[in-house]
């Protein structure tokens, strides 16, 4: 056997170090991802805005969530098809890209001669690899949520917090990494700080987007239309104040209809404890009849709608019935984070550049194999099942993640004090003994 | 035959546990037995062995129950019972050999009535941590070891924040406690923190018990202390002080 699960173990032993450090990236995001596990773990039961709480919320839709998710799996071909024509109607031009590196020359196609790409936050268009692609390219990316325009900022390329990306930076660096970069003196307030990026960033946005990109919450199959949702307002100006609405997005965020399309984006937002502010539904271009009737398109909004729906692992998942075929329900909530236990333990050393949590892990050996999931922490995780159990859509993320540890094993890539249990219990039947 | 299972951690580490889980057990029903060599369940291999050599290995330990006429066991390990009564059937479809944990099986009403548990001593709040491999069997256990901490009289009960369904894990199942010590290092203390208002936090599993017992040593502000079911259990039905 090679010494490469030495190798991966000796690795995470050192990130584990640097938790408990201090002044680094893993310390500073670990302690704010404790105390906003913390947070979630015991507010779960408030009722906020809301009459019932999100755990009554949860309850009372699960099924509901549950037997969407699982009719799109069971018929995923049926809904691509449908979502297209629906689409088409709605005068959005649709692709279908079969793996991630169609999706890339067609999105290169469609940018044409474009240098900046204006983003909103997108797990998606991490899945699918189009930061990277960007990148080799020379495209300018901007980002346009808060949290990812500090991601940018700062240049941080460790795992984070899929929703909330920039939440762990603290108030002082922010101020002096806006005066390094910016040249602007603010005072450490959270308000001054938005307040800078209102007064200077809302202009660019209002002005000078000609191609945005986002993903969607979720897709309707029947009324080809995507809902997207967000408190800063920026998706909403990314997906009006642009000549080339591009919407990045995995074929598993398609659901039957447009209420069973709010009822996924809505479990996302009462999951995560958060009132917000925007639900976008978006049928199309602007468009306008107001002269004699006659149809034009690209009034105030955007001019053009581009969907391209991405299959890449997706059907496959399905065909092949692999053990992760039930990731495909996810909603992409994050729920599973906040109640993990090696997350609350490890933080950020426990994920991949997909995002923190067993999630990101999977991502990331679904496109780069299992060696990259054991060095992203895939060890770290106890069975605990806390993901399972507070999965609004059923995804059995557990059973998933004992699955790749059985991958793991095989290539002989265990933890060594795990692989000498194995070895006992083979011989001696006993693990202790 | 009637099997107390003891399980490998118990076995390898906690005797006094093996025993006073059969002096219970032994009360309540003296067929159960008792026996050397018994396999582990393997749930270890769920998280470190490959698909195959788990099922083969799960082939030989049903063999070993069908060698000798296995017809009941009672687990004293968490693991033991989630995998067993989980894995087992879903493999041998003819599987019916009867399992309870330990737990289970005091609650039962003709159990709970024989045993008659009470407390004398100075007053003392205890509290009970849920373990994961209860919480998430099959037929979870849960208001099980609720309903006999209510049924002794003498002692008053208090829940933690976190608790059933919403309990917090120990950090150390899944095989990490062997690998990365560090997952409990954390999560124990989060448990710690809410039982401290009760002298004593009982659990039902030697694995959530070791890391809950370690992490406490180096707790410095704990004043709680860390016990096993069983253990308390047979305190009780000595009547002996309660070291708390």
């Amino acid at each position: 056997m090679s010494d490469k699960n030495k190798e991966l173990y000796d690795h995470l032993k050192g990130l584990i170090e640097k938790i408990d450090e201090s002044d680094n990236y893993y310390n500073a995001f670990t302690d704010f991802w404790r105390i906003a596990c913390a947070a979630q773990n015991s507010t779960i039961n408030t009722k906020y805005k809301y009459d019932d709480s999100s755990k009554e919320f949860i309850e009372k839709y699960k099924k509901q969530l549950s037997d969407i998710r699982k009719e799109l799996v069971n018929n995923i071909e049926y809904y691509v098809e449908k979502t297209m024509k629906s689409m088409e109607k709605n005068k959005m031009k649709v692709h279908y890209a079969k793996t991630n590196e169609e999706a890339h020359t067609i999105f290169l196609e469609e940018l044409g001669d474009i240098e900046t790409v204006y983003k909103s936050k997108s797990v998606e268009a991490k899945d699918i690899g189009i930061l990277e692609l960007l990148k080799e390219n020379n495209i300018t990316v901007k980002e346009t949520d808060l949290g990812d325009v500090l991601i940018q900022l700062f240049d941080y390329k460790l795992p984070t917090y899929q929703v909330g990306p920039g939440i762990h930076f603290e108030i002082e660096k922010i101020v002096s990494k806006i005066k390094e970069v910016y040249g602007a003196e603010l005072p450490p307030k959270a308000e001054s700080i938005v307040q800078f990026f209102r007064d200077t960033y809302r202009k660019e946005l209002l002005n000078d987007v000609k191609v945005s990109l986002t993903s969607a919450n979720s897709i309707s199959a029947e009324d080809g239309c995507i809902v997207l949702l967000e408190n800063e307002g920026n998706i909403s100006l990314l997906t009006r104040a642009t000549e080339k609405h591009i919407v990045l997005v995995g074929i598993s965020k398609i659901v039957p209809s447009v209420f069973d399309a709010l009822l996924m984006t809505k479990m996302v937002e009462r999951t995560n404890q958060a009132d917000l502010a925007y639900i976008s539904f978006i049928y199309g271009p602007s468009a306008t009849s107001d002269i004699r009737a006659h149809s034009v398109q690209g009034m105030y909004g955007a001019k053009e709608v581009v969907i391209i729906l991405v299959d890449d692992w997706r059907t496959n998942a399905i065909k092949e019935d692999l053990f992760y075929k039930s990731f495909l329900q996810c909603i992409g909530c994050k729920t599973c984070s906040f109640y993990c236990t090696a997350s609350k333990a490890f933080g950020n050393v426990y994920g991949s550049k997909y995002g923190i949590g067993a999630i990101g892990i999977l991502r990331d050996y679904i496109h780069n194999g299992i060696e990259a999931a054991v060095r992203d922490g895939l060890y770290l995780c106890t069975g605990c099942e806390k993901c399972t159990n507070w999965c609004p859509a059923e995804v059995n993320l557990a059973e998933i993640m004992r699955s790749l540890k059985k991958i793991a094993t095989e290539k002989g890539l265990a933890p060594p004090p795990l692989e000498k249990y194995r070895q006992k219990i083979k011989q001696e039947k006993n693990p202790f003994s | 035959m009637k099997l107390l299972y003891m399980g490998c951690l118990s076995r390898a580490n906690f005797p006094e546990m093996c025993e006073n889980a059969k002096r219970i057990v032994n009360f309540l029903d003296s067929e159960f037995e008792v026996l050397n060599k018994v396999p582990c369940c393997g749930s270890l291999l769920h998280n470190t062995s490959t698909s195959q050599d788990q099922s083969n290995y799960m082939s030989e330990v049903y063999e070993w129950f069908k060698t000798n006429n296995i017809s009941e066991m009672v687990t004293i390990c968490a693991g033991c019972y989630n995998y067993l009564t989980r894995y087992y059937p879903e493999q041998f479809s003819e599987f019916n050999i009867k399992i309870q944990h330990l737990i289970q099986f005091i609650s039962e009403p003709q159990n709970l009535e024989k045993m008659n548990l009470e407390y004398t001593g100075k007053k003392l709040t205890i509290t009970y941590h849920d373990a994961c491999h209860l919480r998430n069997a099959r037929k979870p256990i849960i208001e099980e070891p609720r309903h006999i901490l209510s049924s002794i009289k003498g002692i008053k009960y208090k829940e933690m924040d976190n608790n059933r369904e919403e309990s917090f894990c120990c950090g150390s199942g899944g095989g990490v406690y062997s690998s990365f010590k560090e997952n409990s290092d954390y999560n124990s203390r989060l448990i710690l923190d809410q039982a401290k208002r009760a002298k004593l936090l009982l659990t039902a599993c030697p694995f959530c018990y070791t890391a809950l017992q370690r992490v406490n040593e180096q707790y410095k502000r704990s004043r709680t202390t860390v016990m096993k079911f069983e253990d308390f259990i047979v305190k009780l039905m000595e009547g002996s002080e309660l070291e708390v």
